[in-house]
C-alpha cells in the first residue's frame, strides 16, 4: 500500500512516529497522524484551514490530548497515594533536571518502531479506498485526512470537539483529491 | 469528603482507574530502574551486584540494560 503514497503522505506517517515519541505515546493513533498532516504543508492542511479550522490550535489540542495518554499518569498515581511531583523532585535531586522524562525517552527509544493502533491502520486502509473511489492513482495527505475522518475515530472526535465542520473539511479534501 | 479521598475512592471502585494506576506504577518503576542501573554502572557496580539488588538474574538485567548504558 505504501508504494502508492506520495512523498508528502509518507512523511506524514514518519512524522506521526515523531509526534508519538515526543509525547511518550505507546501507540500511534489517528490524532498523531492528524498532527503530522496539520503540521506538514499539503492538501490536508489546506483543507483544514480552508474549512475554517485554526490549525495551530488544533495541533496544540491534539498534542495535549496525546500527552495525557502518557503512561506516567499523575492523576492515576495520585489515586494510589503517589505524588508524582514529589517523586520527580527527589529523582531530579539525584539524577539531574528532567531525569524522569529522559528515562522515559530511553525506554521508548529502545523501540525502533511505535506500533499503530488498529484504528489508525484502518484509517490508512480507508485512505486507500478513498483514493480508489476518487479515481486517484496516488494516495496523498488529502486522502489520509479523508481516511482519518471517515467514521467515528479519535481524529474526527478531536476535530468536532474543537468545533470544526468535519463534513466541510472532508468536502474540501475531496475536492483536492479527485483524479486530475 | 476531601478531594484526595474522592480520588482514592474512585481508584478503589473503578477498574479502569485502578488499571491505569497499575500501568503508571509500572512505567514509573521502569523509569527509576533505568536511572538507578545507569548510575550504579557508572559507580562501578557489576551486573551481578545490580541483579542481586533488583532480585533478578544477572542475565535478565544485562539483557534489559546493557545496550542503553
Amino acid at each position: 500500500m505504501f508504494e502508492r503514497f506520495t512523498k508528502e503522505a509518507r512523511s506524514a506517517v514518519v512524522d506521526a512516529q515523531r509526534v508519538a515519541r515526543a509525547a511518550h505515546s505507546d501507540q500511534i493513533d489517528g490524532r498523531h497522524l492528524l498532527v503530522a498532516l496539520a503540521e506538514g504543508a499539503g492538501p490536508a492542511r489546506t483543507a483544514l484551514s480552508d474549512g475554517g479550522v485554526d490549525v495551530a490550535e488544533l495541533v496544540r489540542r491534539a498534542r495535549t490530548a496525546v500527552e495525557a495518554g502518557d503512561a506516567l499518569d499523575p492523576g492515576a498515581l495520585a489515586a494510589v497515594g503517589i505524588d508524582l511531583d514529589e517523586v520527580t523532585r527527589r529523582t531530579e535531586a539525584t539524577f539531574g533536571e528532567g531525569a524522569l522524562s529522559r528515562a522515559g525517552r530511553v525506554l521508548r527509544g529502545r523501540r525502533k518502531h511505535i506500533p499503530f493502533t488498529p484504528d489508525a491502520k484502518k484509517s490508512l486502509e480507508l485512505a486507500l479506498r478513498e483514493a480508489v473511489r476518487l479515481g486517484a492513482r496516488e494516495i496523498h495527505g488529502g486522502h489520509l485526512l479523508l481516511g482519518l475522518t471517515r467514521g467515528e475515530s479519535p481524529a474526527r472526535r478531536l476535530l468536532s470537539d474543537g468545533g470544526a465542520d468535519v463534513e466541510r473539511v472532508r468536502h474540501l479534501a475531496e475536492g483536492s483529491s479527485r483524479a486530475a | 469528603m476531601s478531594q484526595q479521598a474522592l480520588v482514592a475512592s474512585a481508584a478503589g471502585d473503578d477498574p479502569a482507574a485502578g488499571l491505569r494506576a497499575v500501568r503508571a506504577l509500572r512505567e514509573l518503576a521502569d523509569r527509576l530502574e533505568t536511572l538507578q542501573v545507569e548510575r550504579a554502572r557508572r559507580l562501578g557496580w557489576s551486573w551481578q551486584e545490580i541483579a542481586e539488588a533488583l532480585g533478578v538474574s544477572r542475565q535478565a538485567v544485562h539483557k534489559k540494560h546493557h545496550r542503553r548504558i
